[in-house]
């Protein structure tokens, strides 16, 4: 930025070198110290720090923008890491000042006397502004770090905004997914499946170890199944999340975020010599090359190694089982049709150019064996019929559900009234909604796979979602019974 | 004003997030005052959530395994 407002490298070395004897005016050199802080220690910032800024003539509108503007340059470092993308100016290791690595007298954050954060935060109706009405429907009220930064709404909305594409539109990772890697530290590797914990400890050392974060990181998660898009969804997710853990520890606000993983100095410089999701010609178009996760594998197989084959079976049978199931509605013909599904790809892979990812082409064949086997069967039923999609639906389910359905039923119980629920579904909804649910398939491979345009699989989409939700209703509605329905259904 | 039936008609948009900002506002105004596009949402969402971290239908290991062999010996005299 400096360099951009003109100034020369040799001043920008003499700056980065030792700013505090570079001839900065004392309130730039202030917003320096301030600004270092938070992004080269892992302190909080403290009132001593907002009274040493203050004297130096900042107000609290700029404090702010510092404020998030140090988190924001820790959003871009820890996506520019993620991705291999080369800065296009590079960066520079600032040494902290070593009064920064020795805790000052008075660490706990400001409390303002109103508002507990270090800024003054005018209150605003939380019903009427739309970013909030949004973060309470996300987070079911408004987290802190929010209401901390009420004299920017613009801010807010933005932020509102990034919220919604990553964890609500974005669907690549689960919700759940991204919800453990937005508040990480929260849960105990115990209660993740392997998979899960991968992607925590991937986000974990882009954010605390990220000078050693290199190509093979990426690379144990693709072997791991993940696709490139769900990759990209974790680093920008993690992103996301070291931007509010900065801003938190910058306003003084609770930590609903999880705990901060410290941007280090270390971290700031150049990564020019790591290649991740791009190759390196690429990288400054921003866009990533498709790479097909389990094209090492069909490599081998088709180099005539079966083992290969075995684990690529492994890899998928979850995945084609459930397409089976969505289906024919039938585990037991599921199973068999497993059977003739991967037959048919081994018949078939040496054929395979790699044109589109293994994982569609191998649930296309999927499809293609179900809707198959279930024209045999049972002809009257097919996925083919279209036009009453479109059409309106009326749910006659209407009551309040209660707020945390999940709390109601064990895990097992739920899954029961989930699988349920599912097979009263006409099987062409019910196969969309696995796919696109459960099996978090993007809407533009499952609607390859089922042979539809992306209107007619959201149409159907939405409505398999809603008949399950009908379905579903009766067991969740609030009338008091919550907490006293475990076990009442098995 | 926008109807329950317009509501319907933008609510799977809505849901995924995939409405004009303009639109949303116009969607959110009618959640505003009316409970049963506000319940239907919040249900949707929950059922989605339910669905998402529940999972169903899980082939167990010990399901799988035979079907696996049984693949594997037709694949190798397959292969050979």
């Amino acid at each position: 930025m400096l360099r951009l407002r003109g100034i020369t490298e040799q001043r920008l070395d003499h700056i980065v070198a030792d700013y505090q004897k570079a001839n900065l005016a004392p309130a730039t050199r202030a917003v320096l110290r301030f600004t270092l802080k938070l992004v080269a220690s892992d302190l909080s910032i403290s009132r001593e720090d907002m009274r040493e800024a203050s004297s130096e003539g900042l107000t609290d509108e700029s404090l702010l923008e510092a404020i998030l503007t140090a988190a924001l340059s820790g959003l871009l470092c820890m996506l520019s890491t993620g991705v291999g993308a080369v800065p296009d100016f590079a960066l520079h290791s600032i040494p902290p000042p070593e009064h920064f690595l020795t805790v000052p007298g008075d660490e706990s954050p400001a409390t303002d006397e109103k508002s507990g954060f270090n800024l003054y935060a005018p209150e605003l109706n939380a019903g009427d502004f739309a970013p909030f009405v949004f973060f309470r429907e996300q987070f079911s009220s408004v987290p802190s770090v929010f209401l901390a930064q009420t004299r920017r709404p613009d801010i807010l909305e933005a932020e509102a905004h990034a919220i919604r594409a990553l964890l609500v539109a974005g669907d690549h990772l689960s919700r759940t997914q991204k919800e453990r890697l937005l508040l990480a530290g929260e849960h105990s590797k115990a209660d993740l499946g392997a998979s899960d914990g991968a992607l925590l400890n991937f986000t974990k050392k882009l954010s605390v170890d990220a000078e050693e974060f290199s190509i093979s990181d990426i690379q144990a998660l693709r072997e791991r199944g993940f696709t490139e898009h769900q990759i990209l969804e974790a680093v920008a997710t993690r992103a996301l999340a070291c931007f509010f853990n900065v801003l938190q520890a910058g306003l003084g606000s609770t930590p609903d975020f999880g705990a901060r993983w410290t941007c280090k100095p270390a971290e700031l410089k150049t990564v020019a010599k790591k290649a991740h999701l791009s190759a390196s010609d690429q990288r400054h178009t921003g866009i990533i090359r498709p790479v097909d996760p389990d094209g090492e594998c069909v490599a081998r197989v088709q180099r005539g190694d079966l083992d290969a084959f075995e684990e690529l079976m492994n890899r998928h049978s979850q995945r084609v089982y459930r397409t089976l199931v969505g289906i024919l509605g039938d585990q037991d013909d599921a199973r068999d049709a497993m059977q003739d599904t991967f037959l048919k790809v081994f018949q078939h892979l040496a054929r395979f150019e790699g044109r589109s990812k293994f994982s569609t082409w191998l649930v296309s064949i999927a499809t293609n064996t179900g809707i198959q086997r279930l024209r045999e069967q049972r002809p009257m039923e097919s996925l083919d019929e279209t036009g009453s999609d479109e059409e309106g639906f009326r749910p006659r389910q209407v009551q309040a559900w209660t707020d945390d359905p999940e709390q109601l039923y064990s895990e097992a119980e739920m899954r029961s009234l989930i699988e349920s629920g599912l097979m009263k579904l006409p099987a062409k909804y019910r196969v969309v909604v696995m796919l696109r649910d459960i099996e978090q398939l993007s809407a533009e491979d499952a609607a390859v796979v089922l042979g539809l345009g992306i209107p007619a699989l959201k149409a159907r989409l939405l409505r398999g979602r809603l008949m399950l939700r009908e379905a579903l209703a009766p067991r969740f509605i609030s009338s008091g019974r919550k907490g006293s329905m475990k076990g009442a259904i098995i | 004003m926008i109807s329950c039936a317009d509501f319907m008609a933008e609510i799977g948009n809505y849901l995924e997030g995939e409405v004009a900002e303009d639109v949303r506002l116009q969607l959110e105004h009618h959640l505003s005052h009316c409970q049963t596009c506000t319940v239907l949402v919040d249900s949707t969402r929950k059922t989605l959530k339910i669905v998402t971290d529940t999972g169903a239908f899980d082939l167990p290991d010990a399901t799988f395994r035979p079907i696996a062999e049984r693949i594997m010996t037709r694949v190798r005299s397959e292969g050979k």
